[in-house]
């Protein structure tokens, strides 16, 4: 099976226990201390609901592969796009292409710049003459 | 078995059958849905990504070095606005902001 960024996966490097809570935090982008804590509380005020919680915690521990290392992140600005193209893959796609656009206009800007640079430059020396 | 209790019985056997698969399906097909990225997509979007960013980074470069040589050229500023927290004076930034597209006059 290929590693893909859009799968779940048991973050074991940031893990307390077994690495499901922090591998959720992984995939979304919640903070790791939020849903530790959501999960306990959940957990008491179903009552453990025969003990579900910590059954399923389980269960998505054995199931879900822990994270390849190729998929580790360069630096936190390539974590949050990932988190988002898992939430929101269109929007995503529009970022990147909003990134070079904004890449061309100041690419343009540049070009601009030194164009019209030379243009008054040509513009003295035909004054000289 | 008293009327009341028999309608909350069959509601509540409603509710836990029908409603409940019912919320849990809607919201796998949503997931589906947008969980739609191939493989190829993937690695087409990290490839694209990465690109941009190494693109965004030499752009940079030569506007740092085009500022330097030429002080009327006002390089834009994309990347210090999207920044959360704030390097430059609030007055500072709006003459950034509210800069002439030609600098030339």
């Amino acid at each position: 099976m290929t590693p893909r960024r859009t799968r779940f996966y048991l973050d074991k490097q940031n893990a307390k226990f077994l690495g499901v809570c922090s591998g959720i935090a992984d995939y979304t982008g919640i903070d790791a201390l939020l849903v530790r804590v959501g999960f306990v509380l959940l957990n008491f005020a179903t009552g453990f609901f025969g003990g579900f919680g910590i059954i399923a915690y389980f269960v998505v521990a054995w199931i879900a592969d822990s994270k390849p290392r190729e998929l580790d992140y360069e630096d936190r600005e390539d974590r949050r796009f990932w988190q988002k193209v898992r939430a929101r893959p269109g929007t995503s796609i529009r970022d990147v292409r909003a990134s070079f656009r904004d890449i061309d206009r100041r690419l343009a800007d540049v070009e601009t710049h030194f164009t019209s640079q030379n243009r008054r430059l040509a513009d003295e020396i035909e004054a000289l003459r | 078995m008293d009327a009341p209790v028999f309608i909350i019985s069959i509601v509540a056997i409603l509710a836990a059958l029908v409603g409940l698969p019912w919320i849990v399906f809607h919201y796998v097909t949503q997931w589906k849905k947008n969980a739609s990225l191939t493989v190829e997509d993937e690695n087409l979007l990290d490839e694209l990504h990465a690109l941009a960013r190494r693109l965004e980074d030499r752009m940079g470069t030569i506007e740092r070095i085009v500022a330097a040589d030429n002080p009327g050229f006002r390089p834009g500023l994309r990347q210090e606005r999207d920044q959360d927290f704030e390097l430059t004076r609030p007055d500072e930034r709006e003459m950034q902001t509210s800069r002439p597209r030609r600098r030339d006059q």
